[in-house]
């Protein structure tokens, strides 16, 4: 090899090198900015900032999702309302309800939505892999907690095709009927 | 001296009597200190003087053992249509308490046997009635005279009492008179939900013993238009149980109710119990072949009941799916129901008895075919009566494919064989020849009123 060659060649292990870090750098930069705006957007803060969901919000800080138990806990609106079986179904969906969302807040009549027949779907947009992902305890639950054993037995030997909100209609947002009138 | 010793005693009797009669509250209080949550102590501690009947039902329940009370099925939440508070204890809390329970809430741990139970045609019960107008004015014109203030009192005290009704609220959340209470099967609740877990269990004790016993399904299947418990009494199967059926076993775990427990089968047994390999249902549609109780009958190749799905998605009663059997068909269902024979029977008896029971069916349907032919040509021709319940041709269909034609098929198909025969095929050997009668004087004189 020549001294040419060499040369070139530690140039190009050079360039290689910085262009990797630079990439780590920006990489980074994307993914933090990324994972800020997936945790800012996860709320009750953001999700009312469109007025269509007050109601909504008003109901869930009722709620003992929504804070009102005795440790404070809270779960996010997007701890119910995104799939939590994997990163990438909840970025999608998050994606998928983000956009849907932008658009019949622009471009539709909001006060036409019929609220109290969506909670009748309630089932398409809560998701058990949120609620287990909390709940995880339930599925070992004995009969040293009858209520949440016998209740939850058919759920968990899959004897059932029903989802958590389909018996649990209210949960995560006290009486929401009635925020929804106001 | 003899005086005073006895008015003493007297004295004595009245206090000892007082004492133990005069306050019988004492005797129904009752201090739970297990599992239940604060709120739902005080509801059993404070309903056991109020309404001592339920609370000791429900202490004798599976329900009481594992620590479900009162208000874990009676709370609603505030905005459940169902929601008050016109209970003392509950009032101005946040607590709200419905008189009415719906499937809804029994679901939410017997999911399965409500979700089964909404695919059998027990399930349409009520909508059904809601539907068709025909039954609607059977009962408020014809029956309840369209009186403004009686012409509710034949469905409430009648109809409702087995098919089950609307039910509706008054301004305080109570159920009114022309709709409950009832122990009907199909209710439909002010929340939607439709069913009545209580109709076979009854409320607060809600046993399987009760509900595997012939009693609970006979309140409703009896009488002239469905004679089922009188069938299965006229049976060999009623007889060994009217024999000796109060020394059988009735509380087995759900699928391990098998002979053994029992010497003949009860109607939970064949329409519904796990028994060898076949699972329990609460769909007691699903062995079935035929419709028995249809003008004409058909084969139940219609899939699940649909009343309640189409309930829930559109909010209105339709008559339902009268073909619904087994979702793998006619010859599924039936292929079940002999199972269960196969427990007690060699498979040459089931499969000779079935022959001869369709047999019954197919020539049924011989005799409604050309009775429904007589009553459509004489009112295509203009020959039957406005009030069709004046007419005589249309009683004697009505009672031809409702009353005697049932008892026919019914009776073939559950071993009854005075139904299947005077009460049925002779009734309608007499009953077609009363309408060929009607139909050729009315046909040739063109008139319907005979001189």
């Amino acid at each position: 090899m020549s001294d040419k060659m060499e040369k070139n060649a530690k140039r190009s292990i050079w360039a290689i090198l910085i262009l990797l870090g630079i990439g780590l750098v920006i990489g980074l930069c994307i993914s933090y900015v990324a994972a800020v705006v997936v945790e800012k957007t996860a709320g009750e803060k953001f999700c009312t900032l469109c007025h269509t969901m007050q109601p909504m919000a008003d109901a869930y800080n009722a709620d003992v999702h929504g804070g009102k138990n005795s440790f404070g806990v809270k779960a996010s609106c997007v701890d119910c309302h995104l799939p939590h079986d994997s990163l990438a179904a909840y970025l999608i969906e998050k994606a998928r309800t983000g956009l849907h969302d932008v658009r019949v807040q622009t471009f539709s009549d909001v006060s036409k939505i019929d609220w109290q027949a969506k909670r009748k779907r309630a089932k398409e947009f809560v998701f058990d892999s949120g609620c287990m992902s909390c709940h995880a305890n339930l599925r070992d639950a004995t009969m040293s907690n009858p209520k949440g054993f016998i209740a939850h037995k058919e759920y968990f030997e899959k004897r059932t095709d029903k989802k958590c909100v389909e018996c649990h209609e209210n949960v995560g947002h006290h009486i929401l009927g009635d925020y929804i009138k106001k | 001296m003899l005086k005073r010793l006895l008015v003493l005693f007297a004295l004595f009797a009245t206090f000892a009597f007082a004492a133990n009669v005069g306050d019988v509250t004492s005797v129904k209080t009752i201090k739970v200190n297990r599992g239940l949550t604060k709120l739902g102590k005080s509801c059993v501690e404070c309903h056991a003087k109020l309404t001592p009947g339920h609370v000791n039902d429900w202490r004798e329940s599976r329900h009481g053992h594992v620590g479900v009370s009162c208000i874990d099925c009676h709370v609603v939440q505030k905005d459940n249509p169902m929601a008050a508070q016109n209970c003392k204890g509950v009032q101005g809390t946040d607590v709200y308490v419905s008189i009415l329970v719906s499937p809804k809430t029994c679901g939410r741990c017997h999911v399965n046997e409500v979700k089964e139970f909404h695919q059998s045609g027990h399930a349409r019960a009520a909508l059904q009635v809601a539907a068709k107008p025909s039954m609607q004015a059977l009962m408020h014109k014809f029956e309840g005279r369209d009186d403004p203030h009686l012409k509710n009192a034949p469905e409430a005290t009648g109809c409702m009492q087995c098919h089950g009704t609307v039910i509706k609220l008054d301004k305080n959340k109570r159920p009114t008179a022309e709709t409950w209470p009832n122990y009907g099967i199909g209710n439909v609740y002010p929340d939607g939900s439709v069913g009545n877990c209580k109709s076979c269990h009854s409320a607060h004790r809600f046993t399987i013993t009760e509900a595997r016993k012939p009693a609970a399904c006979a309140s409703c299947h009896l009488g002239p238009d469905h004679p089922d418990i009188e069938i299965y009494n006229n049976s060999m199967h009623g007889h060994i149980f009217n024999a000796e059926g109060n020394t059988w076993k009735y509380d087995s775990a759900p699928d391990a109710w098998e002979p053994g427990d029992y010497r003949a089968p009860t109607c939970a047994t064949c329409h519904m119990s796990g028994i060898g390999d076949l699972k329990s249902t609460h769909n007691v549609s699903k062995r079935l072949k035929w419709n028995l109780w249809a003008p004409i009958s058909k084969l139940r190749d219609g899939g699940y009941e649909t009343a309640v799905t189409e309930f829930e998605k559109t909010g209105k009663a339709t008559a339902g799916n009268p073909l619904a059997g087994n979702p793998k068909g006619s010859a599924a269902g039936r292929a079940e129901m002999e199972q269960v024979c196969k427990s007690c029977h060699v498979p040459t008896h089931t499969k000779n008895f079935f022959k001869m029971g369709d047999q019954h069916v197919e020539l049924y349907n011989k005799y409604a075919k050309e009775a429904k032919g007589i009553i459509d040509e004489l009112t295509k021709k203009g020959l039957m009566k406005k009030d069709k319940w004046a007419d005589e041709a249309f009683k004697t269909w009505y009672h031809l494919w409702h009353h005697e034609g049932r008892r026919m098929r019914q009776g073939a198909l559950m071993a009854g064989p005075d139904y299947a025969h005077w009460h049925g095929v002779f009734e309608l050997q007499q009953d077609i020849r009363v309408l060929r009668d009607i139909y050729k004087y009315r046909t040739e004189n063109n008139k319907i009123e005979q001189p």
